[in-house]
């Protein structure tokens, strides 16, 4: 037994790093509050910066890593590209997300340093998440990310911050319980939890004895699917989704809109290969049904938001519709076209979450911010107006920005496996979700203002990252060949 | 006898034995105790507050606290049994993740020591 267990620290090292930091953290933080010497110092900036200076290290590390094929731990991680490069992406993601939302963490009185040590805690689950290849830590591992971002909804000092935290948590804990359910029924049924067992069992032309079990199997399935579109906030079960953007701070609802998305794709999809291919029939029925209800209800249901944070969650859910339809589609090219969409999403997500940072202005201070707060913004800070018009349109998915073509390849590819129907309700809701992004244009550009306020000047950090996201938004339309080599690279790992 | 009753049939001897050995010490003790009866005696033991009682009532969140911290702690005891049972089957790599996760959860324990949830004041 014991060789099985040798050589494996070396793929982990990484995540161990993290998982090492946010310890000698938590006792570094538990002790310089509480010294009377030091006079109970507030940690929150330096927590900031260290937790920047770990997620920079454990991405250079990443990015060091030797990339074999490799199970570890007795198959229950595995180590390839797919796995590999996903980690690159979120963790470089996450650096950026906690660098441009510092300055809203410092504002918004958020005192305790375990908030940092929880984001860490929810990166090293996702971490944990990307590469596990077995059900029983694929469930750890989104527990413990789950648990972690639970705390974080409800940080702020609000209530409305305690009942986003309360209902995440409780509506989670549901669809966790839903999915172990479906792991249980799983496992009665094949005797084993591991993808590897799954597919080997299930691929093969299987006997008399697999087949009687193939209803039960569905209805397994079916499970673990619910829970999966739960976490992503696909559409019968986004109700979480707005409530929770609004109520948690800001800071926490950049990590939620971004960041889980990308481990959470990448993790079912791999669960999904290795176990779909005999129940194609159930799955693109089932994944078109929840993609069609996330783009209908996503776009309609943000057309009567006043509220931004509101209005991003519904868009954010009739995104989710599209990389389902993607993996509806259920081939090479669609894969791929959902890995391109997910990086490009992130891409404007990161620009718009930093207009919606950089939009304080001397009235609405530190609240919530509503669509008119986007009120002529050019005005007084043309190169933002210009921005939010960049990301905006991109999100719209118009031409010559980087939205139109992933959005593009991914009704293509749709098309490709003879999902019509879907298709064209996806296209129709697309020209509708087309009219909030430019209202919030109009918002921008044309709109009347009565009252007097000035524009905070964009904080550093945020201006940065709007640069380097309004010109990838650009660029990638232009020249996309090294995404789509990369996303390429991620979809051969699923089907080979 | 079938593999599985022949498997079981200790632990059933031992829940019979348990079963009894709890019966007679309860029976004792209230059989051959003096029973004098107060108001002190009759309330509920450290629990807060009372069970029967309208529940939009205030509570003291302290004693949450407690019970959670005496549930993390009982966890550990539920890993650690199986653990110090199959010791010589699981070898050394076995025992250092045991550790780890010992190391893991002092660490919670000096975080929540130095933060001063234990204390009562």
């Amino acid at each position: 037994m014991e060789f099985i267990y040798q050589n494996n620290f070396k793929m982990f090292l990484p995540e161990i790093f993290l998982a090492l930091s946010v310890l000698i953290l938590t006792v570094h933080g538990s002790f310089l509050t509480t010294s009377r010497i030091f006079n109970f110092p507030l940690l929150t900036k330096s927590f900031a910066h260290l937790s920047i200076l770990v997620l920079a290290l454990t991405s250079v590390l990443f990015f060091n890593n030797v990339i074999p094929f490799m199970l570890t731990y007795q198959n229950s991680f595995i180590f390839d590209p797919l796995s590999c490069n996903v980690k690159k992406i979120l963790t470089i993601t996450s650096l950026f997300c906690l660098y441009i939302s510092i300055d809203s963490i410092l504002k918004n009185v958020i005192t305790s340093f375990e908030y940092f040590i929880l984001l860490l805690c929810a990166i090293l689950g996702l971490n944990l998440l990307i590469s596990s290849y077995d059900l029983l830590s694929l469930y750890l591992a989104l527990e413990l990310q789950s648990l972690c971002l639970y705390v974080l909804a409800s940080k702020k000092k609000s209530s409305f911050s305690s009942e986003a935290g309360l209902k995440y948590f409780f509506l989670g804990s549901f669809s966790s319980a839903v999915l172990l359910f479906g792991v249980s029924i799983l496992y009665g049924c094949l005797g084993t939890t591991n993808f590897e067992n799954f597919s080997l069992l299930l691929t093969f032309p299987y006997g008399q004895s697999l087949q009687a079990l193939v209803p039960l199997l569905e209805k397994a399935l079916v499970c673990i699917a619910l829970a999966f579109f739960f976490k992503v906030g696909a559409a019968p079960f986004h109700m979480w989704a707005p409530d929770v953007y609004e109520g948690s701070p800001i800071s926490s609802t950049i990590f939620f809109a971004i960041i889980p998305k990308i481990a959470l794709f990448s993790i079912f999809l791999r669960f999904f290969q290795s176990i779909f291919l005999t129940f194609t029939d159930t799955f693109i029925f089932l994944l078109s049904t929840v993609s069609l209800l996330s783009v209908i209800v996503g776009s309609f249901g943000a057309l009567q938001q006043k509220k931004l944070k509101r209005l991003l969650a519904y868009s954010s859910i009739s995104h989710v519709g599209y990389l389902l339809l993607a993996f509806a589609s259920n081939s090479l090219e669609a894969t791929q076209a959902l890995f391109f969409y997910l990086i490009i999403y992130t891409i404007t997500s990161f620009c718009i979450w930093s207009i919606v940072l950089s939009l304080d202005n001397s009235q609405n201070k530190s609240k919530n911010k509503t669509l008119t707060d986007f009120t002529l913004i050019v005005s007084q800070n043309s190169l933002l107006g210009f921005t939010s018009f960049l990301a905006f349109f991109s999100l719209a998915g118009i031409p010559p920005l980087a939205g139109f073509f992933a959005k593009m390849e991914i009704f293509i590819f749709a098309l490709g496996s003879s999902l019509f129907f879907l298709s064209f309700i996806a296209i129709l809701s697309s020209i509708i979700s087309c009219f909030f992004y430019i209202r919030l244009i109009k918002n921008v550009y044309f709109e009347k203002n009565h009252e007097n306020f000035f524009i905070f000047p964009v904080s550093r950090s945020c201006s940065l990252i709007l640069a380097i996201s309004s010109f990838l938004l650009v660029f990638l339309f232009f020249d996309p060949i090294l995404l789509l080599l990369l996303s390429q690279k991620l979809s051969l790992c699923l089907f080979f | 006898m079938l593999l599985i009753y022949e498997e079981y049939f200790y632990i059933f001897i031992l829940f019979i034995v348990s079963f009894g050995l709890a019966c007679i010490i309860l029976g004792a003790s209230y059989f051959f105790s003096v029973q004098r009866a107060d108001t002190e005696k009759f309330s509920v033991y450290e629990c807060g507050f009372n069970p029967y009682e309208d529940s939009r009532n205030k509570f003291e969140i302290r004693f949450f606290l407690i019970a959670i911290l005496f549930l993390i702690f009982d966890l550990e005891a539920m890993f650690l049994f199986p653990w110090a049972v199959s010791l010589s089957q699981i070898n050394s790599f076995g025992f250092w993740t045991m550790l780890d996760f010992l190391i893991e959860l002092l660490i919670g324990y000096v975080y929540v020591w130095k933060i001063g949830a234990l204390n009562w004041t």
